[in-house]
């Protein structure tokens, strides 16, 4: 095991690029690359890896939220995951996508998971292997998930609004000037859509990129340590949320959370800011502190 | 004359009978070629335009040349490494298609075609920065015809 993830209070949530290069053809683990940019999959991807799609795959196309739970299995069915494969997500992004994809097979329950570290732009930094081949694998019978946790790992606004007036811990983890309000949008994106701009009242800022390190691995366990338990004075035992603009940036920082630093109880707001920032009568804080 | 320059209109077309997945091949194929729009050694243009945007990932350059007699517009676009793929597949389908136009037929493109080439599934809120190529070529030929009129404005001794 890479020595950096010993320090992880789950050492196995992560794989580095040695390690999945050795298992390219494991029949136990699935590969499963998750991107913003919807044709970077097509241009190439890690030999073997599936490709599923955080908007067309992951989530409902009419209402706001995500596929059912038979949808879900479906999903796994035609891509040869079965409730026993560990799925091994990366992604473009600095894995901001893989987390997503990550946290959204939480929500059905799935158990085995992992992250690349250094997700896409490290495996391909390296000079490791890449093809163009889509893979075909036999589908299988993935049983219906009962439900989906939406209660244990996701937030709602109207969540988000008591942690706001309780004074509970929420963390913004957009941008510095998306915090203030001094933009809209996030630096080199387009508008998405957002009347105003500023924070939920209360909300502290932590950048998702201050856990991350320039070659998109993710810091060591005392890095976090220090930036989340020590300096942000966060409970480990207490319950947190986490939210950006559509739920992707802080998929990112509750994965660094609950499965680097052990958290126990930690729920991503992926309604978010587009959510929040258009809502009538939501409450908005603006400027650097957090109101 | 067509609703758009007649290069365009063919790709247009071609995309407009393809399947979702034969749209996704293509598109690739145009962002793989993307890297030979760039300028090459010893050409000239008369308008250049390099710049970092707040929407848009990464540096773009659009270079535009006119031919004189003709008219007829040339364009070549350097490309940042961190550009989406769309993007890049949107300017190599530009620069082909809308090379021999004039920079007054350019700036007459809507932007209507750009659902008929991507397909439904890859237009999404983050992909509007497909929009953005067009934009800044319709920039360089608006800025081409603005010199042009005020030289003409001033007169042949100093045009």
């Amino acid at each position: 095991m890479n020595p950096k993830f010993e320090g992880y209070a789950n050492p196995g949530a992560l794989v580095d690029a040695d390690w999945l290069q050795k298992h390219l053809k494991d029949p136990k683990i699935r590969i499963v690359e998750s991107n913003e940019d919807v044709l970077l999959y097509d241009t190439g991807h890690i030999p073997g890896a599936v490709h599923i799609d955080w908007r067309g795959d992951l989530q409902d196309n009419t209402v706001r939220d995500y596929v059912s739970p038979q949808q879900f299995a479906e999903i796994c069915s035609r891509n040869g995951i079965s409730p026993k494969t560990t799925v091994v997500f990366y992604g473009d992004k600095s894995n901001w996508w893989a987390c997503y994809a990550l946290w959204a097979f939480r929500l059905f329950g799935h158990k085995k998971v992992k992250i690349l570290d250094g997700g896409r732009d490290k495996w391909k930094a390296d000079g490791r292997p890449m093809d163009r081949e889509k893979p075909s694998y036999a589908s299988t019978t993935y049983p219906v998930p009962p439900k989906r946790q939406d209660r244990k790992i996701r937030a709602f606004f109207q969540d988000a609004l008591a942690f706001s007036k309780a004074k509970k811990p929420l963390i913004d983890v957009r941008s510095p000037k998306e915090y203030t309000g001094e933009l809209t949008h996030m630096p080199e994106y387009p508008q998405e859509g957002v009347l105003r701009g500023g924070h939920v009242p209360g909300a502290r800022s932590v950048p998702w990129k201050t856990a991350a390190n320039d070659d998109s691995t993710f810091k060591t366990a005392e890095e976090l340590k220090k930036i989340y338990t020590e300096n942000l004075q966060l409970n480990p035992e207490g319950d947190t949320i986490v939210y950006c603009r559509i739920g992707e940036r802080s998929s990112h920082t509750w994965f660094v959370l609950t499965y680097l630093l052990g958290y126990k109880k930690v729920r991503n707001y992926d309604g978010s800011w587009t959510e929040w920032g258009n809502r009538v009568q939501a409450p908005v804080a603006k400027g650097e502190q957090p109101g | 004359m067509a609703q758009y320059p007649p290069n365009l209109e063919e790709i247009v077309e071609f995309f407009d009978n393809l399947s979702e997945d034969e749209k996704r091949e293509n598109l690739i194929a145009y962002a793989d070629a993307a890297p030979s729009c760039a300028p090459k050694p010893g050409e000239t243009f008369d308008l250049e335009d390099v710049r970092k945007d707040a929407e848009c990932t990464d540096t773009v350059g659009v270079f535009l040349r006119v031919d004189p007699a003709t008219r007829a517009a040339r364009f070549r676009i350097n490309l940042g490494p961190h550009v989406q793929t769309l993007t890049k597949a949107m300017t190599a389908i530009l620069c082909k298609g809308l090379t021999g136009a004039t920079p007054e037929d350019v700036l007459e493109v809507p932007q209507d075609f750009v659902p008929r080439i991507v397909g439904g599934q890859l237009i999404r809120v983050r992909s509007q920065t497909v929009y953005y190529i067009l934009t800044r070529m319709k920039g360089i030929c608006k800025v081409w015809s603005q010199r042009q009129r005020a030289a003409a404005a001033q007169g042949p001794s100093s045009a």
